[in-house]
This record gives C-alpha cells, structure tokens and sequence, in this order.
C-alpha cells in the first residue's frame, strides 16, 4: 500500500512544480464587455486633423498627428479593485479603430475608474515589448529610455522651427518630473453590468486644454517639448485635463 | 522485502520524475530549440539581466549573433552593430576616437567595448539606457549611426527568407517582431563575458603576476579601484574625472538624461576589462594610450564644476607607481575573449 502511495504523493507534487498563470480577475469569469471610447475634440467640436485652429492665447495652429497611451485600467466597487490585467492601448487620432478599446471584465457593479495616462514605470525599463508598446509605433525615446507618453504634432505661423513646426512629445516616467498622470473616474451612480452585457464609458478629450488647462503655455513661449523634464511635467497637466467622461451606460 | 518495496519505489518515482520534468520543457521540445545556461563566473555577483524573460537558447544566440553582424539593420546595409563593435578591439572602434556611421557621418561619441552586459545597470557614457534589451535602437534609429528605423528592419526581416527561418528555429512560429530581433541580441550580446584575463587566472590561483604586475595591483586598489571596483572593473557611477568639455561636441554627459546641472561633465564609469585592447580612450576618444590617461590622473585634472571630490588633487603616482599600474591593467586583457570563435562573425 505504502509503495503506491509514495509515488502517487511524488506525482503530485511534480505536477504542482509545473506552474500555471494565475488570473489577475481571480475566480470570477470575464463573461462582460468594458469598451472605453475617446472623442478627441477642438472646443466642443469633434477635432479635425490640419485645420486651422485658435487657442485660447489668440494663437494659430493646426494638429498633424495626436497619439498617447492608456495603460494600467482598474475597476473599483468601493474599494475592491479588479485590476484588468496587461492593458496597454495607443490610441491614435488617425487610426479610427484605435480609439475605441474593448476589455473583457467580469459581469459585477462598478462605481470607478481608473486609468492611467501613459505607459507605468516599470513597463518603461522591462525591456524589448510588443503589441501597442513596440517601439515600431514610434512613441519609444531610443537614445533616453522611456515611452512617449502623449505625442502632438503640427504647425503654427509662430514657430521658426522647419516647415513651422510644433512638436510635443511628452515623457518621463520617474522622479519629480514623471509624466504620468493617473486618470480617476467615478461614474454617476453604481452600475451594474451583468453577464453578456457591455459596459461603455466614452471619454472627451478637448485638446484647448493643450495648452492651457492647468499651466499657460502659449505656442509663442513654446514649439518644441521633445525631452523628460520640468516642462514636459506641466504639458502631462495640462494633458489629463483634457479628458472628461461624458457617459458611462450598460447596454 | 521491505528492500525491494523500496526500490521499486525509488525507481518508479526516477521515472516519475523525468516524464514529469519532460512534460514541463515540452514547450521547448516543441520549438525545437536547446536552452543554454548562463555561467557566472567565479567571484562575479548575480547578474542584473532579468534571464527569466528571455531564456537563452542556442538558437536564440545564433541568431543575435547574425543580427550582431549583419548590415541589414542598417539604411545603407553595410553598417552592422560590429562595424562599431569589433571584437578584435574588444568591441570598442579600434583605433577611432569617434566612429562612422552611415553617409559618412561620425558618431558623437567613443564606442565602448562590450563585456559582462549582464552585470551593467544603464547603457551609454550618459547611461540614458536602463535595459539592455532597448540599447540596440538607439545605434539602429540614430542617423549618424545606423539610420535606420524600427519598423524598416522589422520589414527587412520579415521579407528575408534566411531569416524567416532563423527566427522561427529561434521562436517557433509566429511573424517576425521588433521584440524578438531585440531578445535574439541580447542573447548574443550577454554571452559576450570576459572573466579569463590573466588577473583572473591569477584570483583562480592558476598563475601569479609578474612583480610589476603585483605592486600596479596594490597601487591600483589603493588608487584606482574606488571607481574601477572588482571584479567588473566599474561602480556603474557617473562622474566628472576633470577632462573638461570637449568644445567641438560640447557634451554635457549625464545632464543629457537628467536634466540636472549637478550631472553636467559626468559620464559613467567605464568598465577596464581589455582596457589595452580598447583604446582610445574617454567618451570622445581623446587619449589614445593608457600613459595618457594615467597623466591626466597624475597632472591633468581641470577643476571644472562637478568635479569628482576624489579627483580634487588628482592622482598622486610617483614614475613608478605607474607603469606597476600599467603593467597591472595589461593583465585585464583576456585574449581567450577576442579570439573566441563563438563571438566572431557566423
């Protein structure tokens, strides 16, 4: 009897050596659907690439080329917190489809979200990544590690710089000057998504704020932000204050 | 009785275990590919690279390897990781203070020589570089450099059929990625460890130094080591060692990355494995001989703002004090490491 149960004890204990990913969600099944929509804007109005536009300072511009990333979403119900496990999405004003993500979620009642604008620190130094964070989607600084985390583009009759150009890349991840701004979102009311349901949250993004929705940084002071550091600190303010839910609905 | 119980056990439970431990690479039976590990070299830490992402295999070796070497990841095709990096010269330039790029462009810096990638924590004289997985993108994208862009050699690859195959003999199936061409060189290039100088053969116990070479080692710890520490040959810092700006590249160093004025004239310290091999010498290459760099130690020093406090006086060696620590520096010269076939062009 013995001699068979030494083994079998043996055998299982090799099996357990085999290690299996654990989901993040824990038991609960995601059998829901979270879709998050971006609608980028220019004072209300549905943005429009390489049109002419007037900032807040009487300044004009327009905007070739909109990008940022949206990492780490977490869903609250008080403080329980379902984290959605390996969210890393580039969302891209010329790429349609990018701009709205889909991530399956458990079926359950939601009262927050949280989001984060741009790419998490330790995603920045982990190494060569894939998928949204490939550096072939051009928003990797290759000379000082980091991800851009927003990238904005285009031209303004202000800026000396070839072609009129303004560009802002804005980045960093550590320090004092990390550009990282966390995006808190509580929706109006608890809601209650049920299995096979979606739940759809739709962001606003009015890019008037661009350049003066915390700090004033008129394109006449500024054209180019291309490296981490103190300026590129006060664009990531004035970026997350773009953003603005409109809506959240279960449907 | 009880014996043979025992025995039967103990053999059932032998077979147990290697089907068991079968089934746990099966993946790797599977792709096809034959893991290598990683040896660390006696007295050297733990490495810093994170191996367990990126497991070595033979495969994954090769293939960095022909990557290392191959024009391809240039603009012009002619312009590999090894046009800079010769293994002759320990992986430095040999005999160039700044390198050439594509269209006859100069890099703005010294190459340095790779050894020991594995233990580095951050890349570059400015160490702007925080893995080594992402080093290769910054000499691949960089214009006076390679030239190239990501996505170019990621579409070069993809239309190669050599490499089509080598990939997946590397990764299994699966489209060619930017990520992967990243592993794959860094698989060669954390291979690339030199640990068989002759100082190490002397800590190994299998030879001893010369007399020079012994007193150049007792100066060397007394004089040189706070910075250049064993068995790396660096601390990883960076500091300003008073060789003053260089006004036609104007570099600041580490301020590049930090932003921090307290950073301006600092450079990381280099690591002196091969340091005979490497020459020349300094982030712009502007000493070409090693009794060079040991004047500037002894006299050269300019009091520039961030210079290194060690460094206030300089370096006091009397004439022979220095070639003890010249002869000494010459034994970190591991030959067996620029001849070694695995590390030569494919």
């Amino acid at each position: 009897m013995k001699s068979f149960l030494l083994p079998l004890l043996f055998f299982i204990l090799l099996l357990s050596g085999c290690s299996k990913e654990v989901s993040q969600q824990g038991s609960m099944a995601p059998t829901a659907t979270l879709k998050i929509k971006f609608e980028h804007q220019f004072k209300g109005q549905p943005l429009e690439l390489n049109t002419n536009y007037q900032n807040d300072f009487g300044e004009a511009f327009s905007i070739g080329r909109f990008k940022y990333y949206i990492s780490n979403i977490v869903l609250y119900r008080g403080s329980n917190a379902s984290v959605l496990p390996e969210t890393y999405f580039l969302i891209d004003e010329n790429d349609t489809a990018s701009k709205t993500l889909r991530i399956p979620i458990a079926a359950g009642n939601y009262d927050q979200m949280h989001l984060l604008l741009g790419v998490d620190s330790a995603r920045n130094v982990s190494g060569a990544q894939t998928g949204a964070l490939d550096p072939l989607n051009d928003m990797f600084w290759t000379w000082n590690t980091g991800y851009i985390m927003v990238k904005l583009e285009g031209s303004s009759p202000l800026s000396t710089q070839p072609n009129n150009r303004i560009q802002y890349h804005i980045g960093g991840f550590s320090g004092a000057y990390s550009a990282l701004r966390q995006m808190e979102t509580g929706f109006p009311s608890s809601v209650e998504v049920k299995s096979g349901q979606t739940l759809t949250v739709t962001f606003n993004a009015d890019l008037q704020r661009w350049f003066n929705g915390v700090h004033d940084l008129p394109i006449a002071g500024q054209t180019v932000a291309m490296t981490p550091g103190p300026l590129s600190a006060r664009y990531a303010d004035n970026a997350v204050s773009m953003f603005s839910v409109k809506d959240a609905r279960v449907q | 009785m009880r014996w043979r119980c025992t025995i039967s056990t103990l053999v059932f439970c032998v077979a147990a275990a290697s089907m068991l431990i079968n089934a746990c690479n099966k993946k790797d039976v599977e792709k096809g590919t034959t893991s290598v590990s990683f040896e660390v070299p006696a007295g050297f830490p733990q490495p810093v690279y994170d191996f367990s992402k990126n497991p070595l295999t033979r495969e994954g070796i090769a293939l960095g390897r022909q990557l290392f070497y191959d024009g391809i990841l240039s603009k012009d095709g002619q312009t590999p990781c090894a046009s800079c990096h010769q293994q002759f010269a320990a992986f430095a330039t040999f005999d160039h203070d700044l390198s050439h790029g594509v269209d006859n462009g100069f890099t703005t810096r010294n190459a340095q020589a790779l050894s020991n990638l594995a233990w580095q924590q951050s890349f570059h004289h400015d160490g702007g570089i925080l893995n080594l997985e992402t080093q290769p993108l910054a000499p691949l994208t960089a214009a006076n450099e390679m030239g190239e862009t990501v996505a170019g050699v990621v579409a070069k690859l993809k239309g190669s059929g050599k490499y089509q195959q080598a990939f997946r003999d590397a990764f299994g199936e699966g489209e060619i990625t930017s990520q992967k061409m990243l592993k794959a060189l860094t698989q060669f290039m954390v291979t690339l460890v030199s640990a068989n100088s002759k100082y190490d053969q002397v800590k190994r116990g299998t030879t001893s130094f010369t007399i020079a070479e012994q007193a150049g080692y007792a100066t060397f710890k007394a004089k040189c080591a706070s910075c250049h520490q064993e068995p790396l040959f660096t601390d990883g810092s960076f500091r300003n060692n008073g060789i003053g700006i260089n006004p036609f590249l104007n570099d600041g160093g580490r301020i590049r990355i930090t932003r921090n004025a307290a950073d301006s004239l600092k450079f990381q310290v280099p690591s002196l494995r091969n340091v005979d091999l490497s020459f020349p010498y300094m982030h712009d290459g502007r000493f070409y001989t090693l009794q060079q760099v040991l004047t500037h130690y002894r006299t050269g020093i300019q009091q520039t703002p961030n210079l290194d406090p060690a460094l206030q006086f300089g370096i006091s060696l009397s004439n022979t004090e220095a070639s003890n620590v010249l002869a000494f520096l010459k034994t970190l010269t591991d030959s067996a490491f620029v001849k070694d076939p695995r590390f030569a062009a494919p």
